[in-house]
């Protein structure tokens, strides 16, 4: 299985980065995690012309490449960050490369609450028409006090919370072949994602 | 009244915008609205503060000065677009000008939703704690299908919408003077006292006093006796002086400290609370003007000296003295670095005075051992100076009758004692030794230093003559009261009335190096995060060794076997070697890197100097953890630690109640205060004591009882102890647990006699001077204790002479 670690910011330190770190090492011989980075994308402006940089059609080409896409967001402000946002708006402005993709989402932070709010804004993001993403239900993975969570070779060392990882990374697995099973014959709804814009939805898609 | 809009996003075609602009004339009789817009403003990234840059300034003041602020957010993905996002992230980080500030959420959007979503994350985003604005609840105001709400001169077509628009606003408004009255600072005042409050720290609890006027928090005491020394030390200095500074408690916790940080704001909000006053009101002023930014700063000088220990103190009153501008430049809050934390004896031969003291027993025997090496051990430099000390104490103990020996000392012993105690061998048979030019500076200035240092308003106490350890020989010159910090009082107040400015909390980053290799100036960032450039054609390094950077004493050591990670140190934390990357970076030469210094009386847990009973070793009983004398403890410092090390680290120095009398370092109070916190051991009995420090009673009592004989005697045929002076016997009787820690680094930048600092390719780098412990060649394998003191003074002096002749020369060419 092959999966997209995506870094949910644009700091140099980062302990969601770790996190995906250690998740790359950590389900290695369960999965490939190709870890990458928002870091060096532009801010999204809305280009008149609609042609994304090169940056972000090789993340979009990276996405559609993969079985599913695991995103590591911080919390700032009781939201994912700006970075992380841009990221999403470009992906939906462009090729929309999320449609139907698997998706788990985790986060780390600092202190006690572990992204609990940022992680319940970016579900209702990647609900929105242009994204529609297929977020794993029903399991949350909060890393808090995660300053402390790794050790010098970057493992995690609470224990309680490698086995709760563990769990989720495996409902995540089955739930990429599931979801393989349920989006097969849904070209027309893909199609219309893929076409989706506010511009014409208020006029029921019959005017572009 | 004044408000703010702000565009929510940075698309060049905007329904956001076309509604502000609406709600701007529409509104113009009763508010004036400025339009603010998102384009330019960069990516957030903490990595890549750009808190000060024009645009995030714009927005911050203008906020500031709002009386409230109208957010038109589109909606993308359910969410308010990235753009706004990150403005909100600039503006609830390292600036908060939301705080406080009324806000209206309105959006528009081709949906019919209206932005509808996207409002309600605004508002959950506005709600964090950096934002905390006061957003009015309620009134929420959505322009769907807005693509066809406007008609062609801007205005909405629809007169409900308008005049539901309008209640808003009008709600809005009477919203934000409610909202502002929040704002405004309330008065406080103190029940004037002491108030006796507890911080927590890292170790426990430290105990604070804070005194308070009617209408001032005037002083702020805390004990940190109990708190290791480290990074922490800043924060005992810089926290409280900016709670004063800006009577407020709205001060930066330092990063690396945020527990004692808090601590210690937290312990001053108690004793406002005491006090009858509001804390919350201090949390909400302005922060100290020192703590901000207000744009970076640049100044010029005849000389400037990179850091405010001895050495540098001492460069730059000798620059004054010639009626020269100077500028220090010092990382750390507070001034004095290493010199500080002295004991305070400064070694220089002064043999006219020193021979109004008997000799003690054993030093005749150690300078006729001394007389007695061998000429063919002796490097051929220092030749010339052995046999005029050989001719010396021929001379002595000819003059000397016996009964009536008087302490011997001269300039060309220290010399001796200089060189012969620094010349060691490292792992890889590299053999050391101190550069002649170098020591006979050092010591032929020695006594001309002190002289000059009693000018500048130093006391010495010429009652005594002291030995601290590891010195090898009683000539340290002691200053009345203080220990280190007489030194570095009477320089500061020397240098400040003299004109000398001093730039705390700012570390230097690097040299300004000219295109022909002059160097001309530094570069460093102020405790606001502002550059700070000085401008001057000389700079003198004085920064200190790198006794607490332990990555680079391993990257250099070749003496030690081994350096733990955890290893503590004697030092500052400001010593970190800083001054010797920075001669590096104009291609300096370095010298003697890998030799560095233990100091093996050194607190276990803190790696302090100033706790226990620090004694002359003439005094000093050492036994391991056995109970049993391990070493010659007259000894130099390095065999000291090394035999330490060998007996697994931990030792006690066994003291009685007369030798407790000539510790140097304490006094009653703080004796029983360590004996109840269980760093210092007292008992009546040596059973008793050794009961407490878990070694065997029996062999303590031997131990000791042997000791005093060879007292009795005059000899140790053990371990050869040179001098002795008090008997273990009177109770009560007091263990000092110890345990090396690093305490010097010999090695540094390669310097001249006159300090200048030499390139690699041997020639001198113009410009550029060094003076203390950052030079290295002088102590070479081993610095003798007491030489350090005698180092700076004598360095430091000679590098502000040479940085000011030279200039004159500079300018007459």
């Amino acid at each position: 299985m092959k999966l997209i670690g995506m870094v949910g910011t644009n700091s140099n330190t980062s302990t969601n980065r770790k996190l995906l770190q250690f998740m790359r090492k950590h389900f290695s011989s369960q999965a490939e995690i190709e870890i990458c980075e928002i870091k060096h994308l532009p801010a999204f402006d809305e280009p008149e012309d609609r042609q994304a940089p090169t940056e972000v059609q090789a993340l979009c080409e990276q996405i559609a490449a993969a079985d599913g896409v695991i995103i590591s967001t911080p919390e700032y402000d009781h939201t994912i960050p700006a970075a992380l946002k841009s990221a999403m708006e470009w992906i939906s402005y462009t090729t929309r490369p999320l449609i139907n993709k698997p998706v788990l989402i985790v986060g780390a932070s600092h202190g006690l609450l572990g992204t609990s709010r940022a992680q319940m804004h970016l579900r209702q993001i990647l609900d929105a028409p242009e994204l529609k993403a297929r977020v794993l239900p029903s399991s949350e993975f909060l890393l808090g006090h995660s300053l402390a969570a790794f050790d010098e070779s970057g493992d995690l060392v609470y224990a309680n919370k490698v086995q709760e990882l563990e769990e989720i990374f495996e409902e995540f697995q089955l739930f990429v072949k599931i979801n393989q099973q349920l989006v097969k014959d849904n070209h027309f709804k893909t199609e219309q994602s893929k076409a989706f814009s506010w511009e014409s939805a208020i006029w029921g898609g019959e005017r572009a | 009244m004044k408000f703010v809009g702000i565009v929510g996003t940075n698309a060049s075609k905007s329904y956001n915008r076309k509604l502000l602009e609406f709600m701007k004339s529409h509104f113009s009789e009763k508010v004036d609205i400025e339009i603010l817009e998102l384009k330019g403003v960069p990516m957030f990234n903490e990595s890549d503060d750009q808190s000060q840059s024009p645009i995030i300034q714009n927005f911050n003041t203008k906020i500031t000065e709002a009386d409230g602020v109208i957010i038109a957010t589109p909606e993308h993905n359910h969410s308010v677009p990235s753009a706004l996002k990150s403005i909100l992230e600039w503006l609830s980080w390292n600036l908060h000008p939301f705080d406080g500030k009324p806000v209206m959420v309105v959006g528009a959007a081709y949906d019919v939703q209206g932005s509808s979503r996207a409002q309600l994350h605004l508002r959950q985003i506005l709600d964090a704690p950096g934002v905390n604005a006061s957003v009015m609840p309620g009134s929420e105001f959505l322009l769907g299908r807005a693509n066809e709400a406007f008609d062609e001169a801007g205005k909405i077509k629809s007169d409900r919408t308008v005049d539901f628009l309008e209640s808003c606003f009008y709600r809005f408004m009477r919203f934000a003077k409610i909202a502002n009255l929040l704002n405004v600072p309330e008065d406080v005042s103190f029940e004037p006292g002491t108030y006796e409050v507890k911080a927590v720290g890292h170790n426990g609890d430290l105990p604070m006093i804070v005194e308070m006027s009617s209408t001032r928090i005037e002083k702020i005491d805390i004990d940190t006796a109990g708190e290791s020394q480290g990074i922490a030390d800043v924060v005992f200095t810089r926290i409280p002086s900016q709670i004063i500074e800006g009577q407020t408690l709205n001060v930066d916790i330092l990063s690396g400290a945020s527990v004692t940080s808090n601590g210690v704001i937290d312990g001053v909000a108690k004793a406002v609370k005491m006090a009858g006053a509001n804390p919350d009101v201090l949390k909400k002023r302005p922060k100290a003007q020192s703590a901000i930014n207000h744009g970076d700063e640049e100044y010029t000088a005849d000389v400037v000296v990179v850091g405010a220990g001895g050495a540098g103190l001492a460069a730059a009153a000798s620059v004054l003295q010639q009626g020269k501008k100077v500028i220090i430049v010092e990382k750390f809050p507070a001034i004095g670095g290493n010199t500080v934390r002295t004991g305070g004896p400064m070694n220089a031969a002064d043999p006219e005075w020193q021979r109004k003291f008997a000799a003690i027993p054993g030093e005749g025997h150690t300078i006729e051992e001394l007389a007695a090496t061998p000429e063919e051990q002796v490097d051929a430099e220092y030749l010339a100076d052995f046999r005029i000390f050989k001719h010396q104490v021929a001379d002595y103990l000819r003059d000397t009758k016996e009964g009536k020996e008087f302490l011997f000392d001269s300039a060309i012993f220290h010399r001796m004692q200089t060189y012969f105690g620094g010349k060691r061998n490292d792992l890889q048979g590299y053999s050391i030794y101190g550069q002649y030019d170098l020591v006979k500076v050092l010591t032929d200035q020695a006594l001309a230093s002190v002289k000059w240092l009693e000018e500048l308003g130093v006391e010495f106490d010429y009652n005594e003559v002291t030995m601290p350890v590891g010195a090898l020989w009683r000539r340290g010159h002691k200053p009345v009261k203080h220990e280190g910090y007489a030194f570095v009082a009477a320089l500061e107040q020397f240098v400040r009335a003299q004109g000398g400015q001093i730039l705390t909390d700012t570390p230097v980053k690097r040299l300004i190096i000219e295109a022909d290799g002059r160097v001309s100036g530094v570069m460093g960032t102020g405790v606001a995060g502002q550059t700070v450039t000085v401008h001057a054609p000389a700079v003198v390094l004085a920064s200190g060794g790198f006794g607490a950077n332990t990555q680079m004493l391993k990257q250099y050591n070749t003496y030690w076997s081994e350096i733990d990670d955890d290893i503590k140190t004697s030092n500052s934390p400001a010593i970190t070697g800083d001054g010797i990357l920075l001669g590096q970076s104009a291609g300096a030469e370095l010298v003697g890197m890998g030799f560095s210094q233990m100091m093996p009386v050194s607190d276990p847990q803190t790696g302090a100097l100033f706790s226990g009973l620090q004694v002359p070793p003439q005094n000093f009983v050492m036994v391991n953890q056995q109970g049993k004398r391990f070493v010659n403890e007259y000894g130099s410092r390095d065999q000291l630690s090394i035999a330490a090390i060998n007996n697994g680290g931990l030792f006690y120095l066994i003291a009685d109640d007369k030798i407790k009398e000539t510790a140097y370092n304490t006094n009653q109070a703080k004796i029983d205060k360590q004996v109840e916190r269980g760093t210092l051991f007292r008992a009546d009995t040596l059973e008793d004591l050794a009961q407490q420090i878990h070694i065997d009673p029996t062999t303590l009592v031997d131990t000791i009882a042997m000791y005093n004989s060879y007292v009795d005697q005059g000899h140790d045929p053990e371990f050869g102890k040179n001098a002795f002076d008090l008997k273990v016997a009177v109770a009560p009787f007091y263990a000092t647990p110890r345990k090396p820690a690093v305490h010097h680094t010999m090695g540094g930048l390669k310097i001249d006699t006159q300090t200048h600092v030499l390139h690699e390719s041997g020639q001198t780098i113009p410009g550029l001077y060094a003076a203390g412990e950052v030079a290295g060649g002088i102590h070479a394998g081993n610095r003798l204790g007491g030489n350090s003191l005698t180092d700076i003074f004598t360095f430091g002096r000679i590098a502000g002479r040479t940085a000011v002749e030279e200039q004159a020369v500079l300018s007459k060419s």
